[in-house]
């Protein structure tokens, strides 16, 4: 069928029968080919090889041209289909990027925001950071008979918690100012009776005292008035507590945030797992 | 010599002439070359061999074109047919690379 049909066998058998003098009798035959002569076989083998040197240069750049135009009907469905299916696949992954980028970047970022400063604000009213103001009582404490002491203080400022006391400052009035917080301590600065006041966080504090109290006014006004409560004390110790509702109540002295040297925040679900 | 002077003349009308292949040409033309390189490839292997003769050349190359392009279009018409020009393809592949182990033995003895 072929050329190559043709010659094979005789081609194979030859160069084994003959391996030694092959080589230079094929070089001698392709250097006698290779001086151009008009003979028949000359011209038809230029010929051919000209057609083939046509078509291969024109299917090389039709190749590089046309790209998807030369292939065939199932081809093309085979890739249409990859295609189609590879842009469902993007489309779905471009869904979930672009919902990832509403959620983080979204109107939900600065609602998380809003919450985390709002509870910054509200922490540090308890962490006594920040000026704290609203509705709340002034409770003047005069201490005539010098007998109010630290724990006289501590029993009112407990009232005063309890009774749901948000923000408190203990003062002496036109003296020093100290913002209460959880770890506020009392010590009797001098012998008790002595009326040398009251040392509340290294603070001395001379009566009279001031609380500034923000809470609601009517609920912290009757925790200080219950029959045996924080003025019946005061009374029987020969001094005197003056409750006033105010509506808005400025409490301005803070404290520095404390920064704990120990103490790290635990990780939540570390704490979980400790617990379970 | 003058076989390669007509394919370099060859090539460079196909690159400068830019022709476009008919639609109809298109799924054979690659198995067209594939085939008619594998029958030049054959007849150099011939001539080393000292038993070239033109016309089995002529119609080697002929019938391996028109062979080729037949087997691709029973494919096509079949629904194989790009299986079918891939195993010819392989088959040609073959046939070139055993044609020109035969052609380097001759001119390198190796």
């Amino acid at each position: 069928m072929t050329a190559g049909d043709d010659v094979e066998r005789p081609g194979r058998a030859g160069e084994e029968a003959t391996a030694g003098p092959e080589p230079v009798r094929g070089r001698a035959r392709l250097r006698s080919a290779m001086h151009p002569r008009a003979t028949r076989a000359q011209g038809v083998a230029a010929l051919l090889c000209g057609v083939l040197g046509f078509a291969a240069a024109v299917q090389v750049r039709s190749t590089q041209d046309e790209g998807l135009a030369g292939l065939r009907q199932t081809d093309l469905v085979r890739i249409l289909d990859d295609v189609s299916e590879r842009g469902a696949r993007l489309q779905a992954e471009a869904r979930d990027l672009q919902e990832t980028r509403d959620r983080v970047a979204g109107n939900d970022r600065v609602a998380a925001l809003d919450e985390a400063r709002d509870r910054a604000r509200v922490l540090g009213i308890l962490a006594g950071t920040v000026p704290a103001r609203g509705p709340g009582i002034e409770l003047t404490v005069t201490d005539a008979a010098g007998q109010v002491g630290s724990e006289v203080l501590l029993d009112t400022l407990q009232e005063l918690r309890d009774a749901g006391a948000e923000a408190i400052e203990i003062s002496s009035v036109g003296g020093p100012a100290v913002r209460v917080v959880a770890s506020t301590s009392f010590v009797d600065a001098g012998q008790p009776g002595s009326g040398a006041g009251v040392e509340v966080d290294g603070t001395l504090l001379a009566p009279l005292y001031r609380f500034l109290v923000i809470g609601d006014p009517s609920t912290l006004q009757t925790a200080l008035e219950i029959p045996g409560g924080v003025l019946e004390v005061l009374d029987q110790r020969g001094a005197q507590g003056v409750v006033t509702q105010e509506q808005s109540v400025d409490i301005t002295s803070l404290r520095v945030t404390p920064s704990p040297r120990y103490a790290r925040p635990a990780e939540a679900d570390q704490g979980s797992a400790d617990d379970g | 010599m003058i076989a390669a002077l007509g394919l370099v003349l060859g090539i460079i009308a196909g690159l400068f002439l830019e022709p476009t292949v008919p639609t109809w040409l298109q799924p054979y033309l690659p198995i067209a070359v594939v085939a008619a390189l594998d029958a030049v490839f054959g007849g150099l292997r011939a001539l080393l061999d000292g038993i070239f003769d033109d016309r089995v050349f002529v119609v080697s190359f002929v019938a391996n074109v028109v062979v080729a392009a037949l087997i691709v279009y029973l494919g096509d018409q079949l629904g194989v047919g790009s299986q079918l020009s891939t195993g010819v393809v392989v088959v040609l592949g073959i046939r070139i690379f055993s044609n020109a182990a035969a052609i380097r033995r001759h001119l390198f003895r190796a």
